[in-house]
């Protein structure tokens, strides 16, 4: 454990090098986030309240989609395709550590990092520009917090899978585009699902992404009730243990490809 | 003026056996085939049934109804597929810097920014340009929009004006890792930013943002202002072959600026030392 915490740390400095990058990420996501808010700003000119939600409560959608967003930035699939390209995976396998566990320990160092460079700056920018992203219902918040903890699983989980391809592929930089637009536009990150026609979102429910999203900022922003979310999140819960088993399998398989290619 | 004229056909000649060789390159992996078959025809249809679902949920988006909406994404996709073939690069150029790419491109007699475009150029765009062209011509299908002579000059000269002024964005922004040697990978967000500003008309937006998009980052000129003198939604400017020309010359502009900064730029590039 105690070698974890430390890769932690390295990769928390390792973040910190490079100033540009967090002013240049604030500034670009600060626009975005103003974009989203304006674009739902003109969509509910004429309406008050669509598919049960108001105006207001879209802006806190926003916001906090924003927010969530840092916290499931990932960078396990760029790190393990790099490796296996250049072939380093060889040296870090021979480490008396767990090549994953690794993985996973950084991208929780850069995610540790991103909440002071990035995630607080949004909060206070989205704050003060948009609308102070009030919870609807405070006593929710524990559910918010288990709900948002496993999304980031769920999350981090289908990276690590779709990074496990570059052991037979090498090259996987198409798949990771693939990966980063099915979050992007079937999660719910930009547009909610509900504003989908009902038969859509009821076959995008029985995939994962909807989870790692909208369930989390559902529960925030008070859409649904609170057996609908526990119900929910029983479905989060399952698919985050689907996730790991696979995970657990595929990663046995993967590592042993690779000491057979060690000689 | 001999000598130009034989410089310009060495160039050319350079870029035929680089684009071949584009087309080997990209053979390598066949994995990457397929995920590039896939994943950029799957964004922009995903994204299009979304437009279509926000459509529905709103009616008009602020008084551009669903063929109108088409059209103006249509272009969007156009212009991004071909800014990908020729200037994707300037999304990674923070990588170049750092790792000193650039030292190969300096000691070859080319011009660096042409090498630094052209020999990595990037025939995978194809793959957002398909889907594009169908999104187009079904927006121009639902607007009926008479195919004449003059409408296909239009699209021609504004999609490559509109390219020019992606491409332009890309490489001033790119260009900035010359100054702050770091690699920032703004591609993503970039991407994001010009979604959210080509795809809708940016009349959504307040006036401020507008004035912003129109003289300061032309990102309008891409395709909400030539969308618009086309359909004749919100037109006070005529239609004709007017808006498409302004286009181009922004364009030409932004790429100038650009080519600009890029060279002030590469001055003071450094290698990555050792």
């Amino acid at each position: 454990m105690k070698k974890y915490l430390y890769i932690i740390k390295i990769q928390i400095i390792k973040s910190m090098t490079y100033e540009f990058n967090v002013y240049g990420n604030i500034v670009m996501q600060t626009i975005i986030m103003i974009t989203s808010a304006y674009f739902w700003k003109a969509l509910y000119r004429q309406q008050t309240s669509v598919s049960g939600v108001d105006a207001q409560s879209m802006l806190t959608y926003v916001v906090m989609s924003c927010v969530l967003s840092v916290l499931l930035i990932t960078n396990v699939e760029r790190r393990i395709e790099i490796s296996v390209e250049k072939g380093t995976v060889a040296a870090d396998m021979m480490k008396p550590v767990n090549l994953f566990g690794v993985y996973f320990a950084e991208d929780i160092g850069g995610v540790l990092a991103l909440i002071f460079q990035n995630l607080l700056p949004i909060l206070l920018i989205g704050s003060l520009l948009i609308k102070v992203p009030v919870m609807a219902d405070i006593r929710d918040l524990p559910l918010f917090l288990v709900s948002a903890a496993e999304s980031m699983l769920i999350n981090w989980l289908i990276a690590a899978l779709f990074g496990m391809i570059a052991f037979t592929a090498v090259n996987i930089d198409a798949l990771i585009q693939v990966k980063k637009h099915l979050i992007r536009l079937l999660s719910g990150s930009i547009i909610p699902l509900w504003f989908f026609p009902p038969s859509v979102s009821r076959v995008l429910s029985l995939l994962p992404f909807v989870y790692i999203y909208q369930l989390p900022l559902s529960i925030y922003i008070g859409k649904g009730s609170r057996a609908e979310h526990l119900m929910q999140m029983r479905l989060q819960l399952v698919h985050l243990v689907i996730l790991s088993v696979i995970f657990f399998v595929m990663q046995r398989q993967v590592t042993r490809k690779v000491l057979v290619q060690g000689g | 003026m001999k000598n130009a004229l034989r410089e310009l056909c060495h160039y050319i000649d350079v870029t035929i056996h680089v684009i071949k060789m584009a087309i080997l390159t990209i053979i390598e992996y066949p994995s990457n085939i397929a995920g590039w078959l896939i994943s950029n025809p799957l964004q922009f249809i995903m994204g299009f049934a979304i437009i279509k679902f926000v459509v529905e949920a709103f009616g008009e988006i602020n008084g551009w109804d669903y063929g109108q909406l088409a059209f103006l994404y249509g272009i969007s996709v156009i212009s991004h597929a071909l800014s990908m073939i020729f200037f994707v690069q300037g999304w990674f150029m923070g990588y170049y810097v750092m790792e000193g790419e650039f030292d190969r491109y300096l000691t070859r007699p080319l011009g660096v920014m042409y090498q630094f475009f052209f020999t990595n150029i990037n025939i995978f765009g194809v793959t957002d340009l398909i889907p594009g062209i169908l999104v187009f011509l079904y927006g121009c299908m639902k607007c009926r929009i008479p195919v004449t002579l003059l409408f296909v000059i239009q699209v021609i000269i504004m999609l490559t004006g509109a390219t020019l002024i992606r491409g332009g964005i890309y490489i001033l922004l790119g260009s900035t890792s010359f100054h702050t040697r770091s690699a920032v990978d703004f591609g993503q967000y970039t991407q994001e930013i010009m979604d959210k500003t080509t795809m809708y008309p940016i009349s959504l937006y307040p006036e401020s943002m507008q004035f912003i998009l129109t003289w300061l980052i032309p990102i309008g000129w891409i395709s909400y202002y030539p969308a618009s003198a086309m359909l004749g939604i919100e037109s006070g400017v005529s239609g004709g072959l007017i808006v498409s020309l302004i286009t181009l010359g922004v364009g030409g502009i932004v790429m100038l600026i650009a080519g600009a900064y890029f060279t002030a730029g590469l001055r003071k590039y450094e290698s990555a030392g050792n």
